[in-house]
């Protein structure tokens, strides 16, 4: 045995290196940097979808990304009418979350779109993420199932105006790295206009106050996140040194103070 | 200016390469001396000064400098005192080891050069003021130059063969009930000598006037040194110095941390030429290295808040080229070159249970390069009058070397961490005898210093002394002086008296200004500061010195100083040590010599509110010492003793930190054989 023991060793790692050449030589498959998450068939409009994330989907803002097929040829199709529509079924009621629909166009041939879930899957029910499509006249609808945990550290809060008792939603979007000095931190807010809909709200002035609740100091030189687009607001946390931090964040709703309660943790 | 910096290393070798081949041609037998002080000429006063205060064997460094007439010293705790000369801060001061740039460590000053040296390393101590500094940096205070004690070689001396010869120290403190012992080995060649030394130290807390033991100003300590002399020629010998110290379990009472371990090696080495024809009287080149390590420390501290972990390491190597040449009878002129980098790093790391370490840098990764020329030209205009003229030139940049640190400071708005300063300073002093014993001495300069690494890039350092956090600013302006200073010597056969006068402006003066935008990180302190160059600030003051010698066995010391400071809204600056005496009284009866002292301090109710500095009362202490010198069997030993603080007077100095004690009444023991 021992004497062929070199050959079977050789042999081995011939076949694993020849394999691995043989793969590469093959042209790449439609190759997406993302995990697949769930797949359906909008029946109606013939066509597959994929639904793609960077990472399991929890509690808050998930970057989403999805991919269409036509179901026949297997083609990817880079134009199509989306509108998706998360759903939680908690047996005795549903409802749905805020949601950014993707555009028309493919980028590179994925769809990308936003859902903040606002609560994790589980006994209380489950979520499931329908894809409208409509594509040359015909329509059909894709449900994906979806399972979403909560995160370690909280990623959406929810408020109720003090100015006028709407409901919203905040969710936390950057920064995903946390570091030592200047971060740009993002934000999007939504309003809670019933279970359904959930549009995205560009009207609050938000303040910004970094604090480190071990220490009880802050941080100097931050901005305030204002607003860009859908209900996204940008702007500058400044950390100076690693550890837990709280974002204390303050809505103002024209000058009525709407909620001055709601901050994240930050802990790295 | 890096190219500056290539064309003088390339001509270091190149120019002790020439001055070998010249030496090997000329057949005339020189005489090699032994030591050759340049320095002696100006300041002839201090080194019998640093002689006198040097002879009580038990005195640390931190003792002899304290006593000299331009020195102060800020006390954090029992050990660690940082020198300042006239007022002028360690930033403004170039405190130098034998021409040597080292850094300190410590984020909080509690590592001053000066702590890395023990006496039983020193020659000599060379302080500086004003002009006479600029061949060792650019300052604005001056500079201390502690000069290594060399190892000996005879040379083309009569003695040949080798001998052997050492001494060795034990002594006792009553007061920290501290214990001391050194050891020096010679062994002398010909042609080369070594010489080690070895100290080690431990003092416990000490018991101050009150007769309380002041928790945390205890320390224990090892410091050991190789210096190698090694004679190429008549006139050629290579240095090498080698020294180490390793401090641990230092207690800084003024401080709300200790220091857990501070460690130096520093290394060098010289290559000296002397009497080299073509007028040249000494060349030395140095290449040196050194590096510390500062660990504080506070999980002996009770009721801390939280643990903290904050090390800081700092890296400097460097070299200097320097030249003296005689040019006929009555020109001299002494040519130096010199560069340096320093590189340093501090950390702190506190620890919450249940989160993350809290980290940050408080040094962020920042590195300094300096590259300076200078020149000192003297003059004997006639058999009275003396003309010496100083200029220097220093370019120095600093930067920021690791993302992280840039990111840290990016916090603050400071998009641009590089800074550079150019530095020009030039000094003219004039000498004149007046009368047969009286000789005056009158200069005028200007001079100029950079930021210090704290003051460009600190980042939450917190400052006991006024409660605030500090934060560094990379836009400062460089530090710019006009100086004139007066001095007056008169020499009698019994009477050397020394005094002197000075007065400086300084310009963009760096203080920490309170900043009420910025959120402190410590906790308990009342606020941020960052430094900002203020407009300007005035310092001035004197300091005399008799040296009496009445009958041939009697000798009087007396110094006097003072400084006032104050910045341009007419606030006083803080820091400021008030009117002080220092007198002294040594009669030798044989072998035996008694000494009586009595320190005298003024009351200084001239304080800084902006730095929350407090009024400190006068004091006045006494201490006698005295010292035998026996031999037995051909073995020279000597005995000091003696008691401190006689009358066990509680006191507090205006530059020491917080509201402690020093030192009540100490009584002191000293052994020690020569062989």
């Amino acid at each position: 045995m021992n004497k062929y023991f070199p050959f079977l060793l050789a042999f081995t790692f011939a076949i694993i290196v020849t394999g691995c050449s043989k793969d590469n030589m093959e042209p790449a498959p439609e190759k997406i940097p993302f995990q697949k998450m769930a797949e359906g068939f909008a029946t109606g409009a013939g066509i597959k979808v994929e639904l793609y994330a960077k990472k399991a989907f929890t509690t808050g803002y998930n970057s989403i990304y999805l991919a269409l097929y036509d179901s026949l040829s297997g083609k990817p199709l880079e134009n199509a009418q989306i509108h998706l529509q998360p759903m939680m079924d908690m047996g005795t009621m549903k409802h749905s979350s805020p949601v950014e629909q993707p555009a028309g166009n493919a980028d590179n041939k994925l769809f990308p779109a936003a859902a903040v879930f606002t609560m994790p899957s589980g006994e209380m029910g489950r979520w499931t993420l329908n894809v409208h499509i409509s594509l040359h006249g015909k329509q059909g609808q894709a449900a994906l199932p979806v399972v979403v945990t909560a995160p370690a550290v909280a990623r959406l809060k929810s408020f109720v105006s003090k100015a006028d008792n709407a409901k919203f939603i905040v969710a936390y979007i950057q920064p995903e790295a946390p570091k030592v000095g200047v971060n740009d931190l993002e934000i999007a807010v939504y309003k809670a206009k019933n279970m359904m809909e959930f549009p995205a709200d560009s009207s609050l002035t938000i303040s910004l106050t970094p604090e480190m609740p071990t220490m009880g100091h802050g941080s100097p030189n931050n901005a305030a996140p204002v607003h860009t687009a859908q209900g996204h607001y940008k702007g500058k946390a400044n950390f100076t040194m690693t550890g837990l931090w709280y974002l204390h964040l303050g809505f103002k709703a024209g000058s009525a103070m709407a909620d001055e309660t709601t901050y994240f943790e930050v802990n790295f | 200016m890096k190219s500056v910096t290539l064309i003088l290393i390339s001509l270091l070798p190149a120019g002790i390469a020439a001055a070998q081949v010249s030496v090997k041609e000329d057949s005339l037998r020189t005489v090699v001396l032994r030591e050759v002080n340049v320095s002696a000429r100006q300041k002839t006063q201090q080194q019998h000064l640093f002689q006198f205060f040097r002879a009580n064997r038990s005195a640390t460094s931190e003792d002899v400098l304290s006593r000299l007439p331009e020195i102060s010293m800020v006390r954090r705790g029992n050990y660690g005192m940082e020198p300042v000369i006239r007022s002028y801060n360690s930033g403004q001061v170039n405190l130098l080891l034998d021409g040597m740039r080292i850094h300190g460590a410590c984020t909080d000053k509690m590592d001053p050069a000066s702590i890395y040296i023990e006496p039983a390393n020193l020659q000599s101590i060379e302080v500086r003021t004003t002009g006479g500094s600029l061949l060792n940096g650019s300052s604005l205070g001056g500079s201390i130059n502690m000069k290594l004690a060399e190892a000996s070689c005879h040379g083309s001396c009569c003695e040949t063969g080798a001998t052997f010869s050492g001494s060795s120290n034990t002594g006792f403190h009553s007061a920290s009930r501290a214990f001391f012992q050194s050891l020096n080995l010679n062994y002398t060649t010909q042609k080369w000598g070594i010489a080690a030394t070895g100290t080690y130290r431990k003092a416990g807390n000490y018991r101050d006037g009150s007769g309380h033991r002041v928790q945390f100003s205890q320390y224990e300590k090892v410091n050991y040194s190789l210096h190698g002399k090694f004679l190429l020629n008549y006139n050629t010998y290579l240095k090498v110095d080698l020294l180490a110290d390793d401090g641990w379990n230092i207690g800084y009472a003024a401080l709300p941390m200790d220091v857990g371990y501070a460690n130096a090696r520093i290394g060098a080495v010289s290559l000296v030429q002397e009497n080299i024809p073509g007028g040249w009287r000494k060349i030395e080149a140095k290449l040196y290295a050194n590096q510390v390590k500062h660990y504080m420390d506070d999980t002996h501290r009770p009721d801390v808040p939280m643990h903290m972990d904050m090390p800081g390491k700092s890296r400097t190597s460097g070299f200097y080229l320097e030249g003296t040449k005689s040019i006929g009878q009555r020109q001299s002129l002494t040519l130096r070159a010199d560069a340096s980098l320093t590189r340093l790093v501090a950390s702190m790391t506190m620890y919450q249970e249940g989160q993350s370490p809290m980290y940050m840098l408080t040094w962020p990764d920042n590195r300094q390069r300096q590259t300076g020329v200078a020149a000192q030209y003297a003059l004997q205009l006639d058999s009275l009058t003396q003309l010496q003229i100083s200029a220097r030139a220093d370019y120095a940049d600093f930067g920021l070397t690791t993302a992280m640190g840039k990111d840290q400071l990016a916090v603050f708005g400071y998009d641009n961490s590089q800074a550079h300063f150019f530095i020009p300073s030039v000094s003219a002093q004039l000498s004149r005898k007046l009368h047969r014993n009286l000789k005056a001495t009158a200069s005028l300069g200007f001079n100029g210093r950079t930021p210090t690494a704290s003051e460009l890039y600190g980042f939450y350092l917190f400052n006991q002394f006024d409660m605030h956090d500090y934060i560094g600013n990379p836009g400062l302006q460089q530090e710019t002086a006009q100086q004139a200073e007066l001095s007056l010597t008169w020499r009698k056969s019994k009477w050397k008296v020394q005094a002197s006068g000075y007065v400086s402006r300084v310009n963009h003066y760096i203080m920490g200004v309170y900043d009420h935008s910025l959120s402190m990180m410590t906790i308990g302190a009342r606020g941020v500061k960052r430094y900002q160059n203020l407009d300007y600030a005035i310092l001035t003051g004197g300091e005399g010195s008799v040296m009496y010698q009445p009958f041939p066995k009697t000798q009087v010391v007396s110094v006097l100083k003072y400084a006032y400071a104050q910045n341009k809204e007419g606030d006083p600056l803080p820091m400021i040590a008030p009117l002080r005496n220092i007198t002294n009284i040594r009669q030798h009866l044989g072998k035996l010599w008694l000494q009586g002292e009595m320190e005298t301090a003024a009351v200084q109710r001239h304080v800084s509110e902006a730095a929350n500095e407090r009024e400190t009362g006068s004091f006045q202490l006494f201490h006698f010492r005295l010292g035998y010198n026996g031999q037995l069997n051909n073995i020279p030993w000597q005995l000091n003793g003696g008691v401190e603080n006689i009358f066990d007077a509680y006191y507090r100095e205006h530059l020491d930190w917080g509201n402690i004690g020093r030192p009540g009444r100490n009584f002191f023991l000293q052994f020690g054989i020569s062989f």
